[in-house]
């Protein structure tokens, strides 16, 4: 099982599922992480986190934490 | 209720996600009487007009803060969405306008559908139509507004165009809600777990996938962008809302979210910043000090050797100069910050500095209250309500006050002439910059320190998260840079004024009394030099002097006697009262030369009354620097500190922690550097 927190800068991802599990994780549906959704890494800060997705037409920053709640198909 | 309902004026408030473009809108529909208003007990804001009288509309709008959804996530957010369903003085608003950002349409839609599904009236005004332009698509309005259920209006943030229509629509609902009655919104209608939530989502994405619409070029034909989307949309996998950020943000965001690139420019535009911050304010504020030194010797001429003249003069005339020398620095603060966050760079910085404030117990939202903090503790404590951790919060808070603000810079100011040789004054720059670092370096230390014992001093635990949008790069608004700078301005005034007016009275009342015209002998003595010696032989006696001295066996271990110890008391109404209250003390009379320079004159030949040694000397001159760093000493912080973290308990704690602090290590400097053979 995949997440968005494994995914290489540029590389691409559909989501499949938000890990419930994650106290953030309706936050993370309501700033647009749902299933069927492509997301693209774009940047990575110096630290490796948080990082920056492109999701719906935004950037939206993670930090890898809450990027591992979303999985990827 | 109903005739409550009808004598009202109707209200039309402005909702939506952050960087939806509902400020701009505000702007072009707000008219006279414009005013922020409170939420009660808090410091969310919203501004509020009378409509544009051009028009005709009778009736108020109100431009709310932005949130995600209806389901609250910080402080402020709750404050926001609770004051939206039921705002104690405006009620719940007649007819809502939701804005969207036309280019990320599925994402913005959800809060419009959750505002219909509550019960709102609802106007969907779609922004920034252009952006999407850019990428050849267009929406179909008509389409949009039968999908999603409510009156659909573009509208063009830059030229005003489709105002007049959003106008009409306004009026039209009105007079509707006039005849038909007001809605009546429910909380209780928002469904907030997953299943619901990813039902909204399908339903908008539909609605989105239906009304966006490819722009066809002159020829009739498909522009290149948009066939290749055409094509996309054929592989079922890609088929939803999947087009790229703005182009241009994704190349800058190349250098400024670089992984290394990215660090540097960052620490320049924080160091760019702050040397503006003092660069820029400092002629304006000279300006001020020296338009408020001026009033008080035409009052204190005009008024006479009084106790009513030197009330006027010493007390209320410099009190309210103590309070408005530092309003350049603060405009220019929130200017920059102004600037920096209507371009989309702030959202970065925060992103690219939350690992290293994660690990001690902060967060990325912290930065920009921490940044707010060299001006003055207190806005920057009022900023911490983004910061949606209850315990990354109150750490913050916690922290701000060893920020070093910039009421202690005329502190630093005064205090680094003494360290200053004579022949290299750029050596004063290099020993206010090593101050300001070594204040930053501290107040990470404390942070992680109080991190470290956070069951015991914060004694909140919630999980920490840090989600934000990085809004496209634009250029930023100015007219409302400066008014939002103009407001803040004006928050510090009326939350910091008042108390450091009070305290600089209550100051000059245990200078003046009791021994208000002493008597002294006078003989071969003229007018001025009478003056001098009444005013010094007064303050010899006073109450301020009796307070001194009770303080004495405290001064003592740290190389410093009662005069510097009842400053060290008046700078708790401000820090830089340090500086007058010095002044007034050591003797120092307006004799024409400016006020620093004959202070320091009287300082540098100032004796410690109990040793007989030279006062002020590179130990001492060190300690009070040190205890400046870490000392709280400002009133009007612990007022602010109470408030936003509900108890006396932080603010207590904050008092005795860094004020204890303080003289610990004032009395380590001190004797520690005696000890290695400093004077």
């Amino acid at each position: 099982m995949r997440t968005a927190a494994e995914l290489r800068s540029g590389e691409k991802g559909i989501i499949n599922d938000i890990d419930e599990s994650n106290p953030s994780f309706k936050r993370i549906l309501e700033v647009g992480f749902t299933p069927g959704q492509e997301i693209e890494l774009i940047n990575t800060s110096a630290f490796n986190d948080p990082m920056a997705f492109s999701i719906r037409g935004t950037l939206i920053a993670l930090r890898k934490q809450e990027a591992g709640c979303i999985i990827l198909s | 209720m109903n005739t409550k309902v009808d004598l009202q004026k109707p209200l039309v408030t402005l909702v939506g996600p952050p960087n939806s473009g509902k400020t701009t809108l505000f702007n072009f529909l707000s008219g006279k009487n414009l005013k922020t208003v409170n939420y009660p007990g808090s410091t969310v804001e919203y501004s509020t007009s009378s409509i544009m009288e051009k028009y005709n509309i009778n009736g108020d709008i109100l431009d709310s803060p932005g949130i995600i959804s209806l389901q609250p996530n910080s402080p402020d957010e709750q404050v926001s969405i609770d004051s939206l369903f039921d705002h104690p003085h405006l009620g719940s608003p007649h007819l809502v306008i939701a804005t969207a950002d036309a280019s990320q349409l599925s994402r913005h839609l959800l809060l419009t559908k959750q505002l219909i599904n509550a019960g709102f009236k609802v106007i969907l005004a779609v922004t920034m139509s252009d952006v999407l332009l850019r990428k050849d698509y267009k929406i179909n309005d008509d389409l949009l507004s039968e999908k999603i259920g409510c009156e659909v209006v573009s509208v063009n943030g830059r030229t005003g165009e489709g105002i007049d229509e959003l106008v009409d629509k306004i009026k039209r609902n009105l007079k509707d809600i006039e005849q038909n009655g007001k809605p009546d919104p429910k909380r209780e209608l928002i469904d907030p777990d997953k299943i619901s939530l990813l039902e909204i989502y399908r339903e908008i994405e539909d609605v989105e996938e239906e009304v966006l619409e490819p722009v066809f070029n002159n020829n009739g034909k498909l522009n290149l962008k948009a066939a290749n989307r055409e094509l996309n949309i054929i592989n079922p996998e890609l088929k939803r809302g999947n087009y790229r950020p703005d182009e241009i943000t994704l190349k800058i965001d190349r250098i400024l979210l670089h992984r290394y690139w990215g660090l540097i420019s960052f620490f320049l535009i924080m160091a760019v910043t702050f040397t503006s911050i003092f660069w820029i304010a400092d002629p304006f504020m000279r300006l001020v000090d020296e338009l408020f030194s001026t009033l008080a010797s035409y009052s204190s001429d005009l008024l006479g050797n009084t106790w009513f003249g030197s009330l006027v003069s010493d007390g209320i005339i410099s009190g309210t100069g103590s309070v408005l020398v530092f309003l350049p620095q603060i405009i220019i603060l929130f200017l920059i910050l102004g600037l920096l966050e209507d371009t989309g760079y702030l959202a970065r910085g925060a992103m690219l500095i939350d690992k290293p404030l994660s690990k001690i117990g902060l967060n990325g939202r912290s930065f920009v209250p921490m940044l707010s903090g060299f001006a003055c503790a207190i806005p920057a404590m009022l900023a911490t309500r983004t910061i949606s951790n209850r315990k990354e919060r109150l750490l913050t808070i916690f922290i701000i006050p060893l920020m070093s603000c910039s009421a202690r810079l005329p502190v630093y100011a005064l205090l680094i002439v003494f360290l200053t040789p004579g022949d290299k004054p750029w050596m004063g720059g290099l020993i206010l910059a090593a101050i300001y670092i070594f204040s930053i370096v501290s107040s990470l230390i404390a942070a992680a320190i109080v991190n470290k014992f956070r069951n015991r001093l914060i004694r909140e635990e919630d999980t920490s998260s840090f989600i934000l949008e990085l809004p496209s790069y634009k250029l930023p608004k100015i007219p409302i840079v400066i008014r939002n700078s103009i407001e803040s301005a004006k928050q510090y005034i009326y939350r910091a004024g008042p108390i450091i007016l009070v305290l600089s009275i209550v100051l000059w009342f245990l200078m003046y009394f009791p021994n208000t015209s002493p008597e002294i002998d006078s003989t071969g003595m003229n007018d001025e030099e009478i003056s001098q010696v009444e005013e010094s032989v007064r303050l010899e006696t006073s109450y301020a002097a009796d307070l001194g001295k009770i303080i004495q066996p405290v001064m003592t271990p740290i190389g410093m006697d009662w005069r510097i110890g009842v400053s060290l008391i008046a700078s708790i109404a401000a820090r830089e009262v340090f500086v007058s209250s010095l002044a007034l003390i050591f003797k120092v009379t307006d004799t024409g030369e400016s006020i620093e320079s004959s202070l320091l004159t009287a300082m540098d030949n100032a004796k410690n009354e109990a040793t007989g040694k030279k006062l002020f000397t590179t130990s001492t001159i060190m300690g009070l620097i040190i205890f400046f760093v870490f000392a709280l000493q400002c009133i009007s912080t612990l007022a602010v500190s109470r408030k936003e973290t509900g108890s006396w308990r932080i603010p207590i704690l904050q008092l005795i922690l860094f004020t204890s602090l303080a003289y610990i290590l004032t009395l380590i400097t001190v004797n520690g550097m005696k000890a290695l053979g400093f004077s």
